[in-house]
């Protein structure tokens, strides 16, 4: 009887991330002028997906086969992350009334298959992924204050850099290893001990100093200053062995600087640069190399380097596109699966359909992300904008890529879904600061519309 | 202000294509090379078996049970194999991990048709949930005449249908019986004569004077006069930093290409290959898709070819003859056959014929499809000409059949480590070929492979009628 309930949730899970995306086009289709369903209700469908997803979910985790009982702390938990994104979406429409919904939809829909996810993979690590959504969302609730105390923060440009070579110089000397790269950083007594990845942090600074550095009019001192200082970051995070944050690095730079430059010629220039680059990093560093063979043929070598790929691709194929149904797969015979590769691991038991989906989600994120770039008037804030959403687009490709073995796999969290205090704390900062950069343009652009509006009734009421 | 908006505009689209690209790919993984990927022996989602689920049958081509599923007391389910070491090397076992049709047709086998009204009968009716079986192309009539002809011979038998490329038995010898291979497991698995390795598709060997038909068509594709060159044969002939003997040193005298073939007449083809230089063989080799990966749904070593362009000369002769370093699969000796037999088109071997659905419907048939053409119809048809005349008046007299023409190849070739391994590559009727076969005998005598080659071609004929 379960498996039939389980094997009926698949199909459900699918049709609700279908109806997601779908919901979602309709927005963006009214919004563009077409009509094909109520905007409105269409975010308020996506928010009831979301509920509906959850309750389907944990009611699928917590039922025991065999006892015929439903495990209370699963569902206790499900109950309390439930409260969670209640609670959420009341506080993001208090204060970020105007922020892109679609926006909020989409992240409030990742954040939940991340909880699902590491709910059934490790009850532990979704206890403390929840704390980590917490305290992201506060940061990210505080965010506004924080830009109304200091309105022209794009003046400590020197500050944004100097912190984050701080924070990196401090991992290559203190930085302890885990899961194969140096970039991490622990402290406190051995019973709270925190550890965290400094590379997140500095992510968040990099977008603020380009930004504010390409805020001017970009002249040869401009694009040598920040291009030496940011080769200087890349090589620190290759020589930790962090070669996917290097290689978000390096894009979001090229990106900015196209985008402030409109320089095709410098974009071109750049990329042959970033590709001898990585030809000397290959030719280096044998870490580089391991990854670049495992990525050519993982086949030739199962047993060792290619193990976490293949493991991946077993997962991805094996249960075909609807996946195995919750519960059903092996998704912890999976190196890292509860952060790295957990889209493995989701395409497993939602199946490739669901995770095809969850790929769609992240080009709505990208989409509406760019939008809020394009309408912003300002020009820091719109290159602000269009920095983090290459930032959360290009590692979100760079890991899906890896984990299906489109790209070398380079260890890199998938935002908002993959286990990492850091990484959803900092994903989070990141979609705060897109959607202050909306809130507040919406403002200005309306404060700069009035008078006009006011110019074109009068018009009006003289032609008549 | 408007530039800066143009290129995001770009860079949204870059971004997105990469988006795109993921999209494509995983659509790729999941549609295209998914049994490929999911049904490597590494997968551990292998060895998970749902208990509930009586895992389908595998069938011959009439339907005879090669493996099934028995429920137990226990209320577990038990993999029986009917005709144990008969068919061991393609039903391949399902205990200890999985191989042969047992892993290649996993996911067929464990997949329930109409998944849903089958669980909602188990639960109403208690009805038992089974997965799809899987008809082969295999007969057992010939795959049991092809079994009882090796008997305790280490070798191995393919039998094919030329126009198609379907396998109608394959067989080698060391095998194993797949009802205990798990008690066994450890003696089967460190024998010294791997008696796991299914020789018909993972064994490579110097294919000998088999290989002789490459040359020639070699010859005939590279030299204009071919047809007039001949050789004169004193049974030993000197090459700049090699000797070729022939069988025990017999002068064949003055022979052509058709004579040559026919006594397998070692000298000529090493001067023949001479005369067509090693780059050129090398590319004639590359024709008849000796290094083409092909699809088959049994785990297959594909061939190594070692001659390329520059080789010595003793490399050279060496593998014109069929002795160098070249090792080639009973299997693909088949396929090279069949594409004799088949105007030069060589088809992909399969052995899944279709899916036989728990109510008793059958799924759509594999489509034959070719590997690559290794000639033309012309040359085909000489070489084929020249393969009856093996068989009518030269070293395959012993596969000769009353009434049928058969055309063929034997072979004998040097083993380092031990006795000569005996070949023979054929088909038959000559006219309109059905059957094609490739017979290889582990350290046996001198032509052993081809009586037994001419008992499987009449046994096949047989049964196919």
């Amino acid at each position: 009887m379960f498996d039939l309930i389980i094997m009926l949730s698949r199909y459900v899970f699918v049709l609700y991330i279908i109806l997601f995306l779908w919901q979602g086009i309709v927005y963006i289709a009214y919004e563009q002028g077409g009509f094909l369903g109520n905007p409105y209700s269409a975010v308020s469908m996506q928010r009831r997906i979301v509920v509906l997803m959850h309750i389907t979910a944990f009611l699928v985790l917590s039922y025991n086969p065999e006892t015929h009982l439903f495990d209370w702390k699963t569902l206790g938990f499900g109950a309390v992350s439930f409260g969670f994104l209640l609670m959420s979406v009341r506080l993001l429409d208090r204060y970020y009334y105007e922020g892109c919904p679609l926006i909020w939809t989409g992240m409030l829909f990742l954040m939940d298959v991340s909880l699902i996810m590491l709910q059934r993979l490790s009850p532990a690590l979704a206890y403390r992924q929840l704390v980590w959504m917490c305290i992201g969302l506060a940061g990210m609730l505080f965010l506004p204050f924080f830009f109304r105390l200091i309105p022209r923060f794009e003046i400590f440009e020197w500050a944004y850099i100097i912190v984050c070579y701080g924070l990196l110089l401090c991992t290559n000397f203190f930085g302890v290893e885990k899961g194969g790269s140096t970039n991490w950083l622990s402290f406190g007594p051995e019973a709270f001990r925190i550890t965290f990845q400094p590379s997140e942090i500095v992510k968040f600074l990099f977008v603020f100093y380009l930004a504010s550095v390409f805020r001017k009019r970009v002249e040869w001192k401009e694009f040598l200053t920040t291009g030496f200082l940011s080769a200087g970051l890349v090589l620190l995070l290759v020589m930790q062995k962090d070669l996917g944050s290097a290689l978000i690095f390096v894009m979001t730079y090229m990106v900015l600087l196209y985008i402030a430059t409109a320089n095709e010629f410098l974009f071109l220039l750049g990329m042959g640069g970033a590709s001898i680059a990585a030809m000397g990093a290959y030719k280096l560093f044998s870490h580089v190399r391991v990854r670049v063979a495992a990525w050519q043929n993982p086949w030739a070598d199962i047993d060792t380097g290619g193990y976490q790929i293949v493991s991946a691709l077993f997962a991805i194929t094996t249960w075909g596109l609807l996946g195995s149904g919750l519960t059903k797969g092996m998704p912890k015979s999976i190196p890292v699966v509860e952060s790295d590769m957990i889209f493995a691991a989701i395409c497993e038991e939602f199946g490739v359909i669901f995770g095809a989906g969850l790929i769609g989600i992240f080009i709505m994120l990208l989409y509406r992300g760019v939008r809020i770039a394009l309408d912003c008037k300002r020009r820091y804030y719109s290159i602000l904008a269009a920095g983090v959403t290459t930032m959360i687009s290009f590692q979100a490709f760079v890991i899906l890529g890896g984990v299906i073995k489109l790209i070398p796999l380079t260890g890199v969290t998938l935002p908002f879904v993959s286990y990492g205090g850091s990484s959803v704390l900092v994903s989070l900062m990141m979609i705060g600061l897109l959607q202050w950069v909306c809130v507040y343009c919406e403002q200005h652009y309306r404060e700069e519309q009035l008078p006009s509006e006011q110019l074109g009734m009068e018009r009006s009421g003289a032609d008549e | 202000m408007s530039n800066l908006k143009r290129s995001m505009r770009r860079i949204f689209w870059l971004l997105a294509l990469c988006f795109f690209l993921l999209l494509g790919y995983l659509g790729k993984l999941a549609l295209v090379e998914r049994q490929e990927i999911s049904g490597n022996a590494y997968n551990p989602r292998l060895r998970y078996a749902d208990e509930t689920i009586r895992r389908g049958d595998v069938l011959d081509k009439d339907g005879e049970v090669l493996a099934t599923s028995a429920l137990q007391n226990d209320g577990t389910y038990k993999r029986e194999y009917p005709r144990a070491r008969m068919a061991a090397h393609i039903t391949g076992y399902s205990s200890v991990g999985k191989t042969g049709v047992e892993a290649a047709e996993n996911f067929q086998l464990m997949t329930l048709h109409h998944e849903f009204l089958q669980r909602l009968s188990g639960i109403l009716r208690k009805t038992e949930l089974k997965g799809n079986s899987i008809s082969l192309t295999v007969d057992m009539d010939i795959q049991s005449v092809a079994g009882n002809l090796l008997g305790s011979k280490k070798g191995a038998i393919v039998v094919m249908e030329p126009s198609t490329g379907r396998i109608l038995a394959l067989q080698a010898y060391p095998d194993f019986d797949p009802n205990t291979v798990e008690t066994h497991w450890e003696r089967l698995r460190d024998h010294e004569d791997s008696p796991l390795v299914n020789r018909g598709t993972q064994g490579l060997y110097p294919p000998g004077s088999t290989f002789k038909t490459i040359t020639a068509l070699a010859g005939m594709e590279h030299l204009a006069d071919w047809e007039s060159f001949t050789f004169d044969c004193t049974g030993e002939t000197s090459f700049q930093d090699k000797v070729i003997h022939c069988y025990h040193n017999k002068a064949h005298g003055t022979v052509d290409i058709k004579g040559a073939l026919a006594a397998s007449c070692n000298c000529y083809f090493a001067a023949l290959a001479e005369k067509i230089g090693a780059e050129k063989l090398a590319k004639t080799m590359e024709q008849a898709g000796m290094n083409m990966p092909y699809h088959f749904e049994l785990a297959y070593s594909p061939n190594t070819i070692k001659l390329q362009k520059g080789a010595t000369e003793s490399e050279l002769v060496e593998t014109a003859i069929g002795q160098g370093r070249t090792g080639v699969t009973p299997l693909y000796m088949a396929m090279l056959a069949s594409a004799i037999a088949n105007e030069g088109l060589m088809m992909q071997p399969y052995i899944v014929d279709h899916i036989v659905y728990a109510n008793g419907e059958t799924g759509k048939n594999t489509v034959p499809q070719k590997v690559t053409e290794i000639c033309t119809p012309k040359e085909a048809e000489i070489l084929k000409e020249m393969m009856t005349e093996v068989v009518t008046g030269g070293t395959g007299g012993a596969a000769a059949l009353g009434g049928v023409t058969v055309a063929g190849k034997t072979g004998t070739a040097e083993n380092a480590t031990g006795n000569d391994h005996s070949w023979f590559i054929g088909f038959a009727p000559a006219e309109n070929p059905k059957v094609a076969v490739a017979v290889v005998i582990e350290d046996a005598n001198y032509g052993s492979a081809t009586p037994i080659a001419g008992k499987i071609l009449r046994a096949a004929l047989d049964a196919l009628e």
